[in-house]
């Protein structure tokens, strides 16, 4: 350790710092992520986003080859009487493959029909969360695509979450799986309502509100409304659960949604929430664009 | 010379924000669901190379935009880098000892950057811990930093321009 009178200024800049920094997360908090913070963040993402853009274009082939570097991997006791020259080229075809999947995954999402016809727009993923800790994504759409904190976001296999912050052009959307989000369910099976709360990288966790209905594994859960648009697939039931005499129902459900492979998502402008509020109390809501024209 | 190493530091430090938010994570690189925090890494070993004050400064300002680049309370990861910078300060002397003793600091550094921002985010209602795979959130980060400091560690230090400056100190 070095001596601590070396540190003496450095010291008491350390401790101004850690209040400084207590400080900022009390006022975010107490804001609730607006004012200030907002207007920071918005500064930040105007400033980073161009940046975050070029780097997933250049990064994206290393990402597609590590992805496809670990499906090899996957596979190699199977492939394993191939020859050298076979395991070559199906290196190079990776990247290939890759660029497939995603144009597959985009046409697939433009083929998807949005809940009860409610307009859609299509976004792509260019930017993810800081940390493990971070259950985020960014897309590049924001409000003057019509995109607003509250929006729905889904993908072709359902739920993917809820943006909660958006700028002139681009947005973040909160996944279900941040243990933050609750979202207002129904067993499509017993029509029972509950909800479902994010777990970080573990499952999602339901909770029924009527414990004397049992659900059984592979009931299909789908959001009621309120804060998300109703009618989407969250996930199924991985465990069948009966409520105990007086407690609550808990039990876990698998997300519809493989969040590690989400690319493109669409954000049901269509439809607002139930705690949506505009800026300014006198003004309408905002124009949702042309409805979505998916065939 | 100093202000050089301080804009090479900051630069470094937002080079790594980028490439952390678009190159790992979730749905990128992502081995056993779990990624290096490159930022932290990079906050680390600049604090081996600059003065103390400007170590100080280049990870509260790192850590600030981290914040306002994820989605949690804004001042949490600069809390948690400071801390790191700190901690480094105090022990950088230690870099002579050897690989072992590095690789050994730069664990210890990033657990300690990681569970303090679980701690403190808990605090301020992030629910970390909430998450049953939570403790390996913290961990495999941290050992996968090891890792990327064997290739970090020769690169920040040319740019710094060798020891000269953590000798300085």
């Amino acid at each position: 350790m070095e001596p601590l009178r070396r540190f003496d200024r450095s010291t008491s800049l350390f401790i101004g710092l850690l209040i400084v920094s207590f400080l900022v997360a009390t006022i975010d908090v107490r804001s609730q992520g607006a004012g200030l913070g907002d207007t920071l963040r918005d500064g930040t993402q105007a400033l980073f986003a161009p940046l975050q853009e070029a780097a997933s274009v250049v990064t994206r082939p290393i990402v597609g080859f590590v992805d496809g570097i670990s499906n090899i991997a996957g596979l190699r006791e199977e492939n394993e009487r191939l020859r050298d020259r076979v395991r070559e080229l199906e290196a190079q075809v990776q990247d290939v493959a890759g660029l497939q999947n995603r144009l597959e995954e985009l046409e697939r999402i433009n083929n998807l029909d949005p809940p009860a016809d409610l307009a859609a727009i299509t976004a792509r993923i260019f930017s993810v969360g800081i940390s493990e800790f971070d259950h985020i994504r960014w897309i590049d759409r924001g409000t003057d695509d019509g995109v607003v904190v509250g929006h729905t976001v889904i993908d072709e296999d359902g739920l993917v979450g809820r943006v909660d912050f958006a700028t002139d052009s681009r947005a973040r959307v909160r996944l279900i799986s941040d243990p933050r989000n609750g979202v207002g369910v129904r067993d499509l099976d017993t029509n029972e309502t509950g909800v479902v709360e994010g777990q970080g990288s573990g499952p999602l966790r339901l909770r029924m509100f009527n414990p004397e209905q049992s659900v059984e594994r592979g009931h299909l859960i789908v959001t009621e409304g309120g804060r998300y648009a109703p009618g989407i697939v969250v996930g199924s039931v991985a465990e069948s659960a009966s409520a105990e005499a007086g407690f609550s129902l808990i039990t876990d459900v698998t997300a519809a949604v493989d969040f590690s492979r989400v690319d493109f998502v669409k954000v049901i402008v269509g439809w607002l929430p139930s705690d949506f509020t505009t800026p300014d109390p006198l003004e309408p809501p905002p124009e949702p664009p042309e409805p979505f024209q998916g065939s | 010379m100093a202000g050089k190493h301080v804009v090479f530091a900051l630069l470094l430090t937002l080079g790594g924000l980028v490439v952390q938010s678009s190159l790992f994570g979730e749905s990128r690189i992502d081995p056993f669901g779990a990624a290096p925090n490159i930022v932290l890494l990079l906050v680390l070993i600049c604090a081996a190379y600059l003065e103390p004050e400007p170590a100080l400064l280049v990870a509260f300002t790192t850590g600030l935009l981290a914040d306002l680049l994820g989605g949690s309370v804004i001042g949490l990861w600069a809390l948690s880098l400071v801390v790191v910078a700190y901690v480094t300060l105090r022990v950088r002397r230690r870099i002579d000892d050897g690989v072992i003793v590095v690789a050994a600091g730069v664990l210890a550094l990033s657990v300690l950057g990681q569970a303090l921002f679980a701690i403190a985010g808990t605090l301020f209602g992030q629910q970390v811990f909430a998450d049953p795979g939570w403790y390996r959130q913290i961990v495999l980060p941290s050992l996968y930093n090891v890792v990327m400091a064997v290739v970090l560690i020769p690169i920040v230090s040319r740019i710094m321009g060798g020891r000269q400056v953590r000798r300085m100190v």
